[in-house]
């Protein structure tokens, strides 16, 4: 990702936690010992400091740290709150917007002046202002603190509401009466298909009004982790990478239930007391990770924690009495293999049932909620270092390029990043790849004249398998339509059944294209080539 | 209650009213391979995919053929979204609540199964998907 398309982010995401800042300060100046309170302010300043620093935001990231001080003094009620301390923090907030509007960058003498003192303030730390060293003066508003308008909240029904009658538009094209020739030489024909080009593009941008950043939707954690720690005498700090990546909102709505499940999990049996990690010579925090990726078409969410990790011997013991597996058998499973089999609905490892992990719902719910977008979980495990639980999704909503062609009356389409030639099949072959012939595959009618374009492809191993090695394969296809910008939406959970589907293209002008998973095609019996 | 009432696999059924988002025809039908015969496709409507049944021949598990003018009744509930052809539509009816009943009577001697989306939903579930059997005809590689 370039720079500025990075800082462009930046300067969005920290203008909301700025301004969930100014509500949270509001609240706590009410409430001044509520360290939930504190905790929130903490996390929001930590997550404007984190992306700076990612950015080398030098000012931001040394101002972010030292209002994070102030704040973990009264989270953990080292210091007690005072109201002039949340003036300071005030204006820390205030000095933030300004940076963060510059790039960082201070570019007058009065605005150093704020700095240099505001800095020197916090940097002397709270017990000062107890012991009032410290007067804490609002800052004068500066006129460019009050930011234009650059956003508003819309409800996501009114944006479906949008789509649907912006697609009822589109579908009036259909009945547009016989046009006679004067009405055509006279222009009327032309300026009708401007009209309905113009319809669909209005269209597929508001099909991307539908796409929510990963930043967003792990700000619906913080709270319940917080929570959930406290609950648990544990401390817990959540960190996100890759915030900015966008994903359909409906897709990331059906992720927030088995998320909050992991979470549970990793809060109730990964992440040890703090007691118990300073005794194994880690941080007393633990830490939970979201990290989100984009793989080709895939979407890719990780959620782990560094705590104890998986108990072995649990999983062993099902294998042994569940599966009937010799110790031999267990030793000579592959790690993704035993890890799978916490999924299966019969596993259990929980020694006790607690408030929040005994919900009655399991790892194989949260495997069929990912199963049922079209995704698979893979879990990976280390003792003492902790457990991670791998989303891949197949697609998102989101833009991709696609190749697109005919099988009889199936039109299907293959991102175009997999495609590495086209030809017709009278070219020379430039390789020995094996070549499936769909219309055989997909039970198409034969006709006597064989396909007549081969589409080839160079498949990169699993990331996250051994299996890093390429492979050659190609497929035969009747008429190639051409390269198309695509929507992608997720498959749903009847076609996710056929395993070869990895998503629903939507073309600009609103026809639908099946994403071919041609990844499945190398595990096919051989005859089929 | 208000059910609305259609014939599909030479039965009379009813669905609940609430359960029904719109009921559209002339509507482009996207057909998808490797699927049981009785399922259509996939529809775009409104921003949302549909994946489109033949009702009757779902419960009849025969071959389905599109007609045209055909009406499709869009279903959408607990989050899932489902289109279905029946062979006729009856019309809306109007009973008192049955709780738990499995059939209304409507007019004498006639009576209505009253299904609900799930149960379509499920049986659609129950086929076999993808590559069940791959052919033995299929052409040699290049």
């Amino acid at each position: 990702m370039d720079i500025q398309k990075y800082q462009k982010i930046f300067s969005q995401e920290s203008e909301k936690y700025l301004k969930e800042l100014d509500d949270l300060l509001m609240a706590v100046e009410k409430d001044l010992f509520n360290t939930g309170l504190w905790g929130d302010i903490h996390g929001k300043v930590h997550s404007v400091k984190g992306m700076a620093r990612a950015l080398s935001l030098e000012r931001i990231t040394v101002l972010g740290h030292n209002m994070e001080e102030w704040c973990k003094n009264f989270q953990s009620e080292t210091v007690k709150a005072h109201p002039d301390a949340v003036q300071i923090l005030f204006n820390g907030v205030e000095l933030l917007r300004l940076l963060v509007a510059r790039s960082g960058e201070i570019d007058s003498a009065e605005d150093q002046r704020w700095y240099t003192h505001l800095m020197s303030q916090l940097k002397k730390g709270p017990e000062e202002l107890a012991a009032g060293g410290i007067q804490a003066k609002p800052t004068p508003m500066k006129e460019a603190s009050i930011g234009k308008i650059d956003y508003v909240r819309v409800k996501y029904d009114l944006i479906e509401e949008l789509l649907g009658l912006s697609q009822e538009i589109m579908l009036l094209e259909k009945s547009i009466p016989l046009l006679s020739h004067e009405q055509i030489s006279g222009g009327l024909k032309t300026w009708i298909d401007d009209y309905t080009s113009m319809l669909k593009g209005l269209h597929f941008r508001l099909a991307q009004l539908r796409l929510m950043s990963v930043g967003d939707f792990a700000d619906l954690f913080v709270k319940t982790i917080r929570n959930l720690a406290q609950e648990n005498g544990r401390k817990v700090r959540f960190e996100v990478i890759g915030g900015e990546i966008q994903a359909d909102i409906t897709l990331l709505e059906r992720l927030r239930e088995p998320f909050i499940h992991l979470i549970r999990n990793s809060i109730a049996h990964g992440i040890e007391p703090p007691e118990e990690r300073t005794r194994s010579g880690k941080d007393p925090e633990g830490k939970i990770t979201l990290e989100a990726m984009r793989e080709r078409e895939r979407l890719i969410i990780k959620i782990g924690d560094d705590g104890r990790g998986i108990d072995r011997s649990a999983v062993e013991k099902y294998f042994r009495e569940k599966r009937s597996m010799s110790d031999d058998q267990i030793s000579r499973i592959s790690e993704e293999e035993f890890f799978d089999a916490i999924i299966s609905p019969e596993f259990t490892s929980a020694s006790e049932t607690t408030d929040m992990s005994g919900r009655g719902i399991g790892m194989n719910v949260v495997a069929q909620a990912i199963e049922f977008l079209g995704g698979r979980l893979t879990i990976r495990s280390e003792s003492l270092k902790g457990t991670e639980f791998i989303m891949r999704l197949p697609v998102s909503l989101s833009i991709i390029h696609t190749v697109t062609f005919k099988i009889g009356d199936y039109i299907l389409s293959i991102p175009t990043s997999d495609v590495e030639s086209i030809q017709r099949r009278e070219a020379p072959s430039s390789g020995g790849a094996p070549c499936y012939d769909l219309r055989g595959l997909l039970g198409v009618k034969e006709n006597q004249e064989r396909s007549p374009y081969i589409l080839r492809f160079k498949l990169a191993g699993e990331k996250y398998t051994k299996e890093e090695m390429e492979t050659e394969i190609a497929v035969a296809v009747d008429s190639v339509i051409g390269n198309k910008r695509m929507m992608v939406m997720p498959i749903g959970e009847i076609l996710s059944k056929a395993k070869v589907f990895s998503g629903v293209g939507i073309m600009e002008n609103g026809d639908v294209s099946i994403l071919f998973d041609i990844k499945n095609l190398p595990t096919l019996p051989n005859n089929s080539r | 209650m208000e059910w609305f009432s259609f014939i599909a696999a030479d039965e009379h059924l009813g669905i609940e009213t609430q359960y029904i988002y719109r009921v559209v025809d002339d509507v482009k039908i996207t057909p998808v391979p490797l699927t049981p015969s009785c399922y259509m496709g996939l529809l775009y409507y409104r921003g949302e995919l549909f994946d489109v049944v033949h009702l009757g021949n779902l419960l009849r598990q025969e071959k389905a053929k599109r007609k045209d003018g055909e009406w499709i009744i869009l279903l959408k509930w607990s989050g899932k979204k489902l289109g279905f052809f029946p062979d006729r539509v009856r019309g809306l009816v109007w009973v008192e609540d049955q709780a738990g009943s499995q059939r209304i009577h409507i007019e004498e001697k006639e009576t209505i199964r009253l299904i609900t989306p799930d149960l379509i939903w499920n049986k659609l579930l129950e086929f076999s998907y993808g590559y069940s059997k791959i052919p033995e005809n299929i052409q040699p590689g290049i």
